[in-house]
């Protein structure tokens, strides 16, 4: 199957002018999308694709007000499907979900979506403009025997001109992908980094005694069981390309830890050491895991090579010492030590020297997840018998209070741009998987699991 | 380990069975309990022993000794020692009750102990399950101080995992921080 991603420099047809293979990844196989631009009718600047329109950075940042209007039955067969208000609907709701902007209600609209133009010449931006829209994103769709095309365009409402447009054609059950690919392209051209549209979270599902992991895909959908162990299986951890997941498991009784290797189902053992096998975090090649072992009396922190199994001790204390990660350059490991008394943060370099504690307010201070950014640490602390989430930076400074929940906050960990946390919050005795914007609004409840707990954040899956 | 107590269990059952079937052969009694084990505070529970009749006076005797024993172990399992929060040093009722399981261990050498350590809910998997892993730790080392064999106990941590009371507060947490004691015969 071949994905094609197309751009044409002006409106004289589509031309082909990149043709890229299917690198094989389950989200490129499953559709067959044939992706090509649609052809703009004003001369698309190339600088402008660099421009960076919303500065999700600044602190007087506010969500930017976007109009997606119903989109248009382009050819002459019937939308048996309910495709013109699908696609408004999903893009609608993918972009709320982001955090970074906020969706004009249709009733609002002075245009009626099913008679109106989807070029910028037919669009009256004036209109949009006075019910407060800063970017509009229309579209059309046909069904053609037993494909799909598609067209979604994006514009810019105050100055009247389109910012980007795509054309995608697959099969009718590949919608949902279409509307999640053009997604991207709207936070590229906006905010100027790659979204988490292909991206996932693992998470474990207790299940009486027992519990097994999870997968779902960051907006709530698809989740799926992917383990059927019938023991305790608790705290996945992603390799940095997507395809293996670390985890512990009770399956020979004791805490050890192991690999699931995502594309074949394969399982391998990662360590069986007598007392506990944590994997904590892969290092940003994929080689490496550190890891939380109790062989020697005490948990301490090792470094594992994944092929070899060869181990490095990095921590030498008869305190605990816990959940190490990686910085996104690997060079350095922020990680939990009660060496002080109480449970704190300490950081110290990939082989073990120059120990430094960075937190010293609150005595309860546990699982820190170093940001892909790499500015900051998020991790857990009490606060007024609660447990919430909190950042500092790795010199100690900008410690900050995320959230102020009626509940408990637990197991955070990041989308793979940074601009997002994930994490179990724990209220009247129930469990459930969470999201927040990094700075800690938005909050966004992953449904369908009665009790879930541990997640972690995928890296993005599609290369594409 | 549920399950690996109940195999335990049934194993013993059964071996009873077996026994009384020999008609008393003495020399499976590998250890001589001549002195009676420390009276145990909770009710010696249940079965056991299917009723047997008794063939032999002798067989009966020490199937009888072998029921009381099991029932014993099962019943400090039944019982567990509590931990402040964050905290794995052993109070006072904990030290009582491994003074009582240390003496009775060391009379009972054919019984085996695997030491679970758990956590309440507060806090997270990862620290809960090195904490759980401490207090197991905690209650084998003073287990070893007063003469039981190392090789004999073994810990496992279930961290925050196995609650005992699931609801959140004060009195489920209290009762979420403990070693439990899972005490079973290794031979007959």
């Amino acid at each position: 199957m071949i994905l094609l991603v197309g751009r044409v420099e002006a409106g004289c047809g589509i031309v082909i002018k990149e043709n890229r293979r299917n690198k094989g990844r389950e989200f490129c196989r499953a559709l067959g999308i044939i992706a090509a631009l649609l052809l703009s009718f004003f001369a698309w600047n190339p600088a402008a694709s660099a421009k960076v329109y919303i500065d999700i950075d600044s602190p007087a940042f506010q969500k930017f007000p976007v109009a997606v209007q119903d989109f248009r039955a382009l050819g002459e067969g019937e939308d048996k499907e309910g495709s013109a208000a699908f696609f408004a609907d999903e893009l609608g709701k993918l972009l709320e979900m982001t955090g970074f902007f906020r969706v004009i209600p249709r009733e609002a609209f002075l245009e009626d979506g099913a008679t109106a133009g989807i070029t910028a010449p037919e669009i009256r931006f004036g209109d949009w403009l006075s019910i407060g829209a800063d970017f509009l994103v229309k579209g059309g769709f046909e069904y053609k025997d037993d494909e799909l095309v598609s067209e979604f365009r994006l514009f810019d409402v105050v100055r009247g001109s389109l910012i980007t447009g795509k054309r995608y054609i697959g099969r009718p059950d590949d919608r949902k992908t279409m509307v999640l690919k053009f997604a991207e392209e709207i936070l590229l051209a906006l905010v100027g980094e790659h979204g988490v549209f292909d991206t996932k979270i693992a998470f474990v599902v207790k299940k009486g005694d027992n519990s097994e992991l999870y997968t779902v895909s960051f907006d709530g959908t698809n989740m799926k069981e992917i383990t059927n162990y019938e023991t305790l299986t608790i705290l996945p951890r992603w390799s940095p390309e997507g395809e293996r997941l670390a985890f512990v498991s009770y399956l020979r009784g004791n805490p050890d830890s192991y690999i699931l290797h995502l594309n074949s189902g394969r399982r391998e053992v990662l360590t069986d050491f007598p007392a506990l096998n944590i994997p904590s975090s892969w290092s940003p090649d994929g080689k490496e895991i550190l890891m939380v072992l109790g062989k020697d009396g005490y948990n301490d922190i090792y470094v594992i090579e994944v092929e070899s199994k060869r181990l490095r001790r990095l921590t030498h204390s008869p305190s605990i010492d816990v959940s190490p990660s990686f910085s996104p350059d690997g060079s350095q490991i922020v990680f939990v030590s009660n060496r002080s008394g109480n449970p704190h943060l300490f950081i110290m370099d990939s082989k073990g020297r120059s120990v430094r504690r960075i937190t010293f307010e609150g005595t309860n201070n546990t699982s820190p997840r170093w940001s892909p950014r790499g500015n900051e640490i998020v991790y857990v602390g009490l606060v007024e018998k609660r447990f919430q989430l909190f950042t500092i930076d790795a010199k100690g400074g900008n410690n900050t209070q995320l959230t102020y929940f009626d509940g408990d906050c637990f197991d955070p960990s990041w989308s793979p741009d940074g601009r997002y946390l994930v994490f179990t919050l724990r209220r009247a005795g129930i469990e459930k998987v969470c999201i927040i914007n990094s700075t800690g609004v938005n909050l966004r409840i992953i449904e369908g699991a009665d009790s879930a707990k541990n997640p972690a954040w995928s890296p993005r899956l599609d290369s594409d | 380990m549920k399950r690996n107590w109940r195999f335990m269990w049934s194993m013993a059952v059964i071996s009873m069975f077996v026994l009384v079937a020999l008609g008393g052969c003495a020399c499976f009694q590998e250890t001589a309990v001549k002195e009676t084990p420390a009276p145990v505070a909770e009710k010696p529970t249940e079965p056991a022993a299917a009723p047997v009749k008794a063939t032999d006076e002798d067989a009966a005797k020490v199937a009888a000794m072998r029921e009381k024993l099991v029932a014993e172990a099962h019943a400090f399992g039944e019982r567990h020692i509590h931990f402040a929060f964050d905290r794995y040093d052993l109070n006072d009722d904990a030290r009582a009750y491994l003074n009582e399981l240390g003496g009775w261990l060391k009379k009972n050498k054919n019984f085996d102990v695997i030491i679970e350590g758990h956590c309440d809910e507060r806090g997270t998997a990862e620290y809960n399950l090195a904490l759980g892993e401490r207090r197991a730790t905690a209650a084998k080392n003073y287990l070893v101080n007063l003469g039981v064999d190392a090789k004999r106990l073994s810990t496992i941590s279930y961290g925050k995992e196995r609650p005992l009371d699931p609801r959140s507060c004060e009195e489920a947490w209290a009762k979420n921080r403990r070693a439990r004691f899972n005490v079973f015969p290794t031979t007959w």
